[in-house]
């Protein structure tokens, strides 16, 4: 029993597919006596074809009939269990998996020989003590088992069963179907080759759009969360408050915009080291580098882009904060002799580590950029008696700049939505100031901290974190979208 | 070819501009152009002809040193403008390509107003003492690219809105503006309809009223149209160079008659 139902139902339905391949082409082959060039496709086509209506629909069945089963059944289960287990406070999922786990210690049993399937179907807590013969086959149990949750346990495994031999029945009878009827079809002017092409299409599709309904999927919970939050808590104290202080006794003040504010402030730092540094790294390396640096440099870049960004927290904690501290900070110890500096956690640290971070990005779009600019721009500046620096910066610059500014806008969504820099850089102290000394938090840190530790997803305190997760959403796509804007914008110019 | 206007060409000597002598460019390994010898005369429409990848644009762009700008190009030999070896270590390409203006094949403005397009030279080499200096330097430039009456009215208009003719154009404005002596021009009528090339021809004829223009050409009757003098190019040599006149009715080399006949090319 290592393999389970499932593993076999799977097994014999690849086994027919197998079949199905060899039979087809075989078919084709004969159905154009031995010469192939008489058949509307190659031989290959036809195997092809049968396998994919051998497995497709029948596996496509299968993960569904997994995916629904256990949800039916539960519902099913749910309905009897007795109200008043619900009102003694256990809650619907909690009374659930308990019903689940008994239900599993069951199948344990049964497979390890502590108990015959008759016994695990009659077991009655009256009678015998579940929790030690479920323990003694290694299936722990946190309290004695009533017998309301036997019973739906028992009634779980009944239905479970029933399930699956239904279900194992469809896929087997729908895979034979399958297999029989592209077989019985692939005669020489079956056009297998286009079936396969359309297969082939619509594989594509369900991929792209698996993708996007994703996306729609985070976007739509993200949105019922958000909606729950504000059922709770008013919106005008969240986007027009000043304050942020959950508390977790109630009443809390939680606003976005302290936070937007050190969000924004970190990511402004942050442009200001990446802009020019990758811009003008850009510049070397498209306009001045030979083929030779250019080859080393730019990979070496792009290693940049490659480091995780919980290691660039490190570098803050750990390197560049007590590096400014002690420039900035310890009073006469200090390097300046001034104490403005009280920590490593700043919004400077974590604005320049997240700086070196976005400096790849920013250096690697505006080389393509760059480098896009015709060459007949240079050389009609260069033909004009206009030096390399002055072609870069009337000519070069000027019409790449609506692509520049699509790359700075795209690394400015990153530098928003940056986590683990700002979780070890920047500290957790949410307020409106200006000094880059001072710590401060931004909105992932505080996503971050409302959903670590207790959490309870009834409360105002914990569901911000939604609507945090939804504003910021909104922001960096609308960055995005206004990036990617300018730079199709400036794409059609040249070509 | 009976438009050759052999009889109103003025075949009087004139000094020479350009002198080149024992010219060698290799690309790497690729010998490009094997020792080419020419005399460019001033105030002269003098083209360049031949098959594709016979040379005559990698010499061109060797009379301003526009072929520094690619890495693994090598020039050797004497290039001279007025007596001076271009190719010497005192001389500045810089400077010597506000010296050698350049019209290239595809109309290239800068992505700038129609103003600041023909300003950009006089800017960049500090011609102009004033705002009114360099609006008489920008007209200047217009009217002698025979544009002005289309553009007088919407200079700060961007110089890529304009159509292909009026864009080349406008780079002949702008190469005009540095003041130039040498024209140099790439095939500056290849990406344009017939209209304005004619247009285009016309301009280049006034032009050799003040300057000394080198034109290459894929077009034989453009050739015929617009020169005094001929320079056949054949796999990087010079086959024969002379009156177009006579290139063009009673060539000496074989080569250039099978091309002219349209036998090779």
């Amino acid at each position: 029993m290592a393999l389970g139902v499932t593993g076999y139902v799977i097994l014999a339905v690849l086994a027919l597919t197998v079949v199905a391949f060899i039979a087809a082409k075989a078919r084709a082959k004969s159905a154009a006596g031995g010469d192939v060039r008489l058949l509307h496709s190659l031989p290959n086509y036809y195997g092809y074809n049968a396998a994919m209506f051998t497995a497709v629909p029948a596996l496509g069945v299968l993960v569904i009939w997994l995916m629904a089963q256990p949800m039916l059944i539960e519902n099913a289960i749910f309905d009897r269990l007795p109200d008043h287990l619900i009102e003694d406070g256990f809650s619907r999922n909690l009374m659930m998996s308990d019903v689940r786990r008994v239900a599993e210690g069951l199948d344990v049993a049964v497979s390890a020989g502590a108990m015959t399937e008759e016994r695990a179907d009659r077991i009655r807590t009256e009678f015998s003590d579940v929790r030690s013969i479920l323990g003694s086959v290694g299936v722990a149990l946190g309290s004695d088992v009533r017998p309301e949750v036997l019973s739906a346990a028992q009634q779980y495994r009944k239905s479970s069963a029933i399930g699956m031999g239904w279900m194992t029945g469809v896929v087997l009878i729908l895979a034979a179907l399958g297999a029989f009827v592209s077989v019985f079809v692939s005669g020489a002017d079956f056009r297998a080759r286009n079936v396969v092409e359309r297969f082939v299409l619509s594989m594509l599709i369900v991929a792209a759009s698996l993708a996007i309904l994703t996306t729609v999927g985070i976007v739509l919970s993200m949105l019922f969360e958000s909606l729950n939050f504000f059922r709770m808590h008013p919106w005008t104290d969240f986007f027009f408050g000043g304050q942020w202080a959950p508390n977790f006794r109630g009443n809390s003040d939680l606003s976005i915009l302290p936070l937007l504010w050190g969000t924004l402030y970190i990511s402004i730092v942050a442009l200001m080291v990446a802009i020019p540094i990758g811009l003008f790294a850009a510049i070397y390396l498209s306009e001045y580098a030979g083929p030779k640096v250019r080859a080393f440099a730019k990979p070496l870049l792009e290693i940049l882009a490659g480091i995780p960004t919980i290691v660039y927290g490190l570098f803050a904690l750990l390197t560049v904060g007590p590096f400014l501290v002690s420039i900035f900070g310890r009073g006469e110890a200090g390097l300046l002799g001034v104490d403005w500096m009280s920590g490593a956690t700043a919004v400077l640290t974590a604005g320049l580590v997240m700086g070196i971070m976005l400096i790849p990005f920013v250096s690697s779009l505006s080389d393509d950029i760059i480098n896009a600019v015709p060459q007949a721009m240079r050389d009609g500046s260069l033909g004009l008696g206009s030096t390399k620096s002055e072609t870069i910066r009337q000519v070069v610059l000027p019409a790449a700049l609506p692509g520049i500014v699509g790359a700075v806008l795209l690394a400015a969504s990153r530098a928003i939505g940056e986590t683990m820099i700002v979780v070890l850089g920047a500290g957790a102290i949410a307020k409106f100031s200006l000094n880059p000394l001072e710590a401060m938090t931004t909105i992932t840190t505080r996503i971050v901290s409302q959903l670590t530790g207790d959490t309870d997803f009834a409360s105002p305190e914990t569901l911000v974190a939604f609507a945090l997760g939804l504003t910021l959403f909104v922001l960096t796509l609308g960055l995005n979208v206004l990036a990617l804007y300018i730079v199709r914008r400036y794409r059609e110019q040249y070509e | 070819m009976n438009d050759m206007r052999i009889l109103e060409r003025d075949v009087d000597a004139k000094a020479i501009k350009i002198a080149a002598r024992n010219v060698q460019v290799f690309y790497g390994d690729n010998h490009a152009i094997k020792d080419v010898d020419v005399d460019i005369e001033d105030k002269t429409v003098t083209a360049f002809i031949g098959p594709s990848g016979c040379g005559k644009s990698t010499f061109l762009r060797c009379l301003n040193r526009m072929n520094d700008t690619i890495d693994v190009c090598r020039v050797e030999g004497d290039i001279a403008i007025d007596g001076e070896d271009i190719y010497d270590k005192r001389v500045d390409p810089v400077q010597l390509r506000a010296k050698v203006g350049m019209v290239f094949q595809k109309p290239n403005p800068f992505p700038k107003s129609i103003y600041d397009n023909v300003a950009y030279g006089p800017r960049i080499h500090g011609l102009a003492q004033n705002k009114a200096e360099l609006d008489e330097i920008v007209e200047h430039s217009l009217r002698s690219a025979a544009i002005w009456d289309e553009v007088k009215d919407r200079l700060s208009a961007p110089g890529t809105g304009l159509s292909g003719g009026q864009q080349q154009r406008l780079c002949i404005a702008r190469a005009v503006a540095t003041q130039p002596e040498v024209l140099l021009m790439d095939e500056p009528c290849s990406a344009l309809d017939p209209i304005a090339t004619a247009q285009v021809e016309e301009l280049i004829d006034d032009l050799r009223q003040n300057f000394s223009v080198v034109i290459v050409t894929h077009s034989m009757q453009q050739a015929a149209r617009v020169s005094q003098k001929t320079a056949f190019f054949h796999l990087g040599n010079l086959v024969e160079y002379g009156e177009t006149g006579t290139i063009f009715t009673n060539p000496v080399d074989p080569r250039t008659e099978s091309y002219i006949t349209g036998r090779i090319g």
